[in-house]
């Protein structure tokens, strides 16, 4: 007998389960939902954040800055004792009509560099870029310069130099195009 | 998995026990009465007219055969099947509700997760600086920028309280020394020539602006026009001494109540 009310207990017990398990259910349901919103709206946070064209558009002004300045200390850094490999480096760092004038020039600057022996070093204070037109691949950047002249006596020179440089890219690489120093005294340039 | 065959299973057992219950009512305690008839279902042969086993057997053969039920008796496994059968036929929403939790946890944790990953991308230093990325903000500090040195740098011996002025507007932190240090000698020469000291930004870039912080390198020209000549007598405009001279620094600014205050001026050690 007492095994039989046992079971009629346990059934009822089971039915009440039953109904108590409702707002469960119910409760997770909305939990799952709730998750999934999350879920949607933090992968579409997700994919835009890594598809931003703006990010793109920052990587290239950095790599083109970064260029423009590597670029810059180059070809303001010359050793008459070593002139072949830097006046190879000044080649390699730009692209267009710079680098076809420094071809061209480069027989009569290095027998300049040689008889006046100097060593030129530079170092870049601080640079920034103006303008950069993501597509076209160019951009233009104010580089702001400390050039260091040891002559042959030894004196040291050191001067500022205020430069303007531009970029092209070619082959996904940055090089500088057209290099030259912002004027003085004259009318605002560009 | 037939679940006909443990309902049928079940109800046999339920008519043993029932059949069971007098005699086990008084022999057995209360607590291993529940596992002895499960236990005794198993060794029951399928007749349900089987004598039930004596009660004396029990104990020794139910505690072992529910501690490690022996596999070589295929009774056993039915009866474990009938045990796991009225569990799973009671609910059947778990393993939905079981389900729907991890898919909970699973959600949640790719939301964290992509989250994570958003937020590292912002993070990246080159899309932490928005120069030019934000053009609008870029022009905005740029043009703020240029206004602020153009006025900051330039001094009328006439008009020597503009400069205090100015100095007050647009200075901020550690660039209030900076300036009145940059300014002295200029104020002093000027003051000398009785000049009219004049600085025109000339080009100007943003280097990075990081939230509400920007740095700015400028180009600056600036020109001293002395008015000494005037004293003699001279009609007609100041004498344009032409002496220009080529500046470059970099500006710290700060937004602030709207407007960029300047915060820190670098003069590359000059």
């Amino acid at each position: 007998m007492q095994h039989a009310r046992a079971g009629v207990r346990a059934h009822a017990v089971h039915v009440l389960a039953g109904h108590r398990a409702r707002p469960l259910p119910a409760l997770v349901l909305v939990l799952a939902l709730v998750a999934g919103g999350f879920a949607v709206w933090a992968g579409q946070d997700w994919y835009r954040a890594a598809h931003d064209d703006r990010a793109a558009y920052a990587v290239q002004r950095d790599e083109a800055l970064a260029a423009g300045e590597q670029a810059v200390q180059n070809l303001n850094t010359l050793d008459h004792q070593d002139l072949n490999r830097g006046l190879d480096l000044w080649e390699s760092s730009t692209t267009g009509e710079l680098r076809e004038q420094l071809v061209s020039g480069r027989a009569d600057f290095a027998e300049q560099v040689k008889k006046a022996k100097t060593v030129t070093s530079a170092r870049v204070l601080s640079g920034a870029v103006t303008e950069l037109d993501d597509r076209a691949g160019r951009a233009r950047v104010l580089i702001a310069l400390r050039v260091t002249v040891k002559a042959s006596g030894g004196a040291k020179t050191e001067k500022d130099s205020r430069m303007l440089g531009e970029l092209t890219r070619a082959g996904g690489q940055w090089r500088l195009s057209a290099l030259g120093q912002a004027p003085v005294g004259g009318a605002p340039a560009g | 998995m037939s679940t006909t065959r443990h309902h049928i299973n079940r109800q046999r057992r339920r008519r043993i026990r029932d059949r069971e219950a007098r005699p086990a009512a008084f022999t057995r305690a209360p607590e291993s009465a529940g596992s002895r008839p499960r236990t005794r279902d198993t060794a029951v042969p399928v007749s349900p007219d089987a004598p039930p086993p004596s009660a004396s057997s029990a104990p020794s053969s139910s505690r072992s055969s529910s501690s490690s039920p022996s596999p070589s008796t295929p009774q056993s496994g039915t009866a474990a099947d009938g045990e796991r059968a009225t569990t799973r036929t009671r609910p059947r929403r778990p393993t939905g509700l079981v389900a729907l939790c991890a898919l909970t946890v699973l959600l949640g944790g790719f939301a964290g997760w992509a989250h994570a990953q958003a937020e590292a991308a912002r993070d990246e230093p080159a899309r932490r600086n928005t120069a030019l990325t934000d053009l609008a903000r870029t022009s905005e500090i740029k043009g703020q920028t240029a206004k602020a040195v153009d006025r900051l740098f330039s001094y009328d011996h006439t008009d020597p309280a503009a400069s205090g002025k100015a100095a007050k507007e647009l200075l901020t932190g550690k660039a209030v020394g900076q300036h009145s240090d940059l300014l002295a000698d200029v104020r002093e020469r000027a003051d000398e020539q009785k000049a009219v000291i004049t600085t025109t930004v000339t080009e100007s870039a943003v280097e990075r602006i990081d939230g509400d912080r920007a740095r700015v390198l400028v180009y600056a020209d600036q020109s001293s026009v002395g008015t000494a000549g005037e004293a003699d007598g001279k009609e007609g405009a100041a004498r344009d001494e032409g002496v220009y001279a080529g500046a470059m620094l970099a500006v710290d600014v700060v937004h602030r109540d709207g407007r960029w205050l300047v915060s820190g001026i670098d003069t590359f050690g000059r």
